[in-house]
């Protein structure tokens, strides 16, 4: 089709210019001269979380997405500077509360590196547990918000009950409904006790069944593959040019998993597979996370019946071997990092979770943490993908990554 | 002050001569005659026509209908989702007033109008939008409670439900807002998307009747109703009522997420209250011509003690019970794209419509 320029004077409007825009002036004049509309979506916008997207359209197609991150940035790296190792516990979960697990489990394997500190069995065994636990309970979040962005009110509020299951292992095991700080150097906190254990057997395949009706009014949905399929596709080559991780990266057909390539915890000695899929299209990205809550309930009822009896926390950590209460301070205020740089990475629900410490060798508190969450690194290929879609897509694309603002900025 | 009685003795004598009857309340009605002036106030209450246009089906029960529907939808939707829905207003009736109590709140609330909009025209829309609604009603008839009879009504009906849209876009336009404007295109897309095979529905059920009398098409689904003389107009209809009132999967120009509400984005307090209300008025006229068209209309049970009411209370039960089955697409789909819903209008329901156009002309012969 013949596109006709019209020669109108058209000026920007002047809240581009009265706002705090991340973007040049000469690029809104450009976009305005050729013939093209600048969307600002967010950070009040229903449909954005807490960022702000510059969209850049031509009639209904994005020509292109500049991210505007950084409105719940509150400086954790910086935090994390001031403060013991082990009061850090609490404040690098903080990013994603959902996953806090995996988040607290990162940093506390850092600093087990760096200590040479000896995990019992069955410590292991219950932060695996818990990690899968949490990536679950992501993986619902993650759901439910795609499915309220594609205006499904219903695959919205069943995830989220579903997730209510989650949250009461969670309580049971730990106390607190997410960010537990369950998960300490040399250990966890407490010994789980058999009844628990069991409760949250029998949850994971009350779950498995509810998760089929969910199959049949979401996944399934006739609607909701029409406007999944075939958008946003990243294909295995961007995938990587990007730096796309986690499931997102799997759905684009790499197969590629923290947890297989450099085992952590017990996940080397469990059975389960990486659901990869080769579309990498939003609903792919979508089907590739249901498959990992399946395979995830299976690790959790695995890790239940593999367990082990012993210690939950080191020998070298505290004589009482099930419990650190009483012991807590005592035994861990005090630590100091040998000088040297620890690097671990941990395959959170979202893809990988870098923490880095660096510590001077002298002081109890660390020197530099670095933190670099997954949703920081797919936000590139995030962008990227939307490029060419509708506008109305956009809010598809963007529940399919499940990208979480907080998570990103840190 | 002779002229004047005189004008009201020739007003009770209109009103007087084409009334209701009611044997339920002829009692009352028969004390209520006797006293001077009241009785002008009764007659003209039960006059046919008045009845049928503020009453009932008209203006009464529609408000009724609308403080049902609301709280129904919700409550419907709630237990669907594992929740409990509206229940703090009127506990023992587990929230039934919930949309009136809404109501109140929207009224006592302020109504901002912002800098950039059209202000006489922003403020105005919503209730210049009531019209188009409320013209329809004139034409519905209900038994014998008719406002105006013509035999022309479903032509009538049809026309003026195509001037809704109209009044949404111009309230999208009023409002100068980025997201109401591009609702405001969304509806207008919609608009050309549905109303082609709605009207080629519509037609092929008047084939089928051999008029545009609703009596004549009551009149003929004494035996069969419509729905199984024409089933492919019947899901023409059915869909097109979805796209028409924005319901889900055609949720498409107020989509919450994308658009914030689109059209109505800007609106706040009593203002937002009438333009919210909007698509649920739409969805009633459309399904009272649905009701007419393939369910036999206000055919049902005759209980003698009802006399006249019988039609028109019919009629509206058929309605509501339609409508009440049709919102729980609301908790089973997803929205579509745009496109994705021109594609639907344009292809399989234009294709499904000209069948169902071939299938009235059929059957129409056969019934004639």
């Amino acid at each position: 089709m013949k596109e006709y320029a019209i020669d109108v004077p058209v000026e920007p409007p002047k809240e581009l210019r009265s706002l705090f825009i991340p973007i040049p002036p000469e690029y809104v004049e450009d976009v305005y001269k050729s013939d093209d509309f600048l969307i600002l979506v967010g950070p009040q916008h229903p449909g954005s979380g807490h960022m702000r997207l510059i969209v850049r359209v031509r009639g209904d197609i994005i020509q292109e997405v500049i991210p505007d991150p950084g409105y719940v940035h509150r400086s954790m790296e910086k935090l994390a500077e001031n403060r013991l190792y082990i009061q850090n516990i609490p404040l690098v979960e903080r990013p994603a509360i959902m996953d806090a697990a995996n988040f607290n489990l990162g940093y506390i394997r850092a600093i087990e590196e760096a200590l040479d500190i000896e995990v019992p069995e069955r410590a292991k065994y219950i932060r695996t547990m818990l990690a899968e636990l949490c990536r679950v309970g992501t993986h619902l979040y993650d759901a439910a918000i795609l499915a309220v962005f594609l205006g499904h009110t219903t695959g919205f509020m069943w995830p989220f009950g579903l997730r209510e299951l989650i949250c009461e292992a969670l309580v049971r095991v730990t106390g607190a409904r997410f960010t537990s700080s369950f998960i300490i150097p040399g250990g966890v906190r407490r010994d789980v006790d058999e009844s628990t254990l069991k409760w949250i057997y029998d949850m994971t395949l009350a779950m498995e069944k509810r998760l089929k009706s969910f199959e049949r009014i979401f996944i399934k949905n006739p609607t909701v593959i029409a406007r999944l399929k075939d958008v946003g596709v990243l294909s295995k080559e961007e995938a990587i040019k990007y730096g796309v991780v986690g499931p997102f990266l799997r759905a684009s057909g790499v197969e590629y998993d923290v947890r297989k390539v450099e085992p952590y915890e017990v996940y080397d000695e469990l059975a389960w597979d990486i659901p990869v899929s080769d579309e990498g299209d939003s609903y792919h990205r979508f089907l590739v996370r249901v498959n990992e809550i399946g395979q995830s309930l299976s690790i959790v009822r695995q890790c239940i019946k593999q367990m082990p009896e012993g210690r939950v926390i080191s020998d070298q950590i505290a004589e009482n071997g099930s419990d650190i209460r009483g012991a807590f301070y005592d035994s861990l205020s005090d630590i100091v990092l040998p000088a040297g740089e620890y690097t671990t990475l941990t395959e959170g629900a979202r893809g990988t979770i870098i923490y880095s410490i660096i510590s001077d060798g002298e002081s109890n508190v660390p020197y530099r943490v670095r933190i670099v969450s997954p949703g920081w690194l797919y936000l590139r290929g995030f962008m990227e993908s939307m490029k060419g879609e509708r506008l109305a897509d956009l809010q598809a694309i963007y529940g399919s990554f499940g990208y979480f603002p907080p998570e990103a900025d840190r | 002050m002779f002229d004047v009685v005189q004008i009201l003795n020739y007003l009770f004598e209109i009103f007087s001569s084409n009334m209701m009857d009611i044997p339920l309340i002829a009692p009352i009605v028969d004390f209520l005659m006797q006293i001077p002036l009241l009785n002008i106030l009764v007659a003209l209450i039960l006059w046919k026509p008045f009845f049928a246009v503020v009453i009932m089906p008209g203006l009464g029960v529609l408000m009724l209908y609308l403080l049902y529907i609301v709280w129904y939808e919700r409550k419907l939707t709630a237990r669907v989702q594992w929740r409990v829905g509206p229940l703090e207003v009127a506990r023992p009736i587990r929230g039934a007033i919930q949309t009136l109590a809404d109501g109140i709140r929207y009224f006592f609330q302020e109504a901002i109008v912002h800098r950039e909009a059209h202000r006489p025209y922003f403020v105005q829309l919503p209730l210049l939008a009531f019209i188009p609604v409320l013209l329809p009603i004139l034409f519905i008839p209900a038994g014998s409670a008719v406002g105006i009879y013509t035999p022309y009504s479903i032509q009538l009906i049809v026309t003026f439900l195509a001037l809704i849209p109209i009044t949404i876009v111009a309230i999208g336009w009023a409002a100068n807002s980025r997201f109401a404007y591009i609702g405001s295109v969304r509806e207008a897309f919609i608009y050309f998307a549905y109303e082609v095979p709605f009207i080629i529905a519509v037609i092929s059920m008047i084939f089928l009747y051999s008029s545009g009398d609703a009596y004549v098409a009551v009149e003929k689904q004494s035996m069969i109703p419509g729905a199984l003389l024409n089933p492919i107009a019947f899901i023409v209809y059915i869909i097109a009522m979805l796209m028409a009132t924005s319901r889900l999967p055609f949720d498409i120009p107020e989509a919450d997420q994308e658009i914030a509400f689109g059209p109505f984005v800007e609106y706040s307090g009593i203002l937002f209250g009438l333009v919210m209300v909007l698509a649920y008025e739409k969805l009633y006229i459309m399904t009272l011509l649905f009701t007419i068209l393939f369910l036999g209309g206000w055919s049902g049970i005759y209980c003698p003690l009802l006399g006249d009411l019988n039609g028109p209370l019919w009629l509206f039960i058929k309605t509501v019970v339609v409508i009440s089955i049709l919102v729980i697409v609301r908790s089973i789909y997803a929205r579509y794209r745009l496109d994705q819903a021109l594609r639907i209008g344009w292809t399989s329901m234009l294709a499904l419509s000209i069948m169902a156009l071939i299938v009235g002309g059929v059957v129409g012969v056969w019934l004639s």
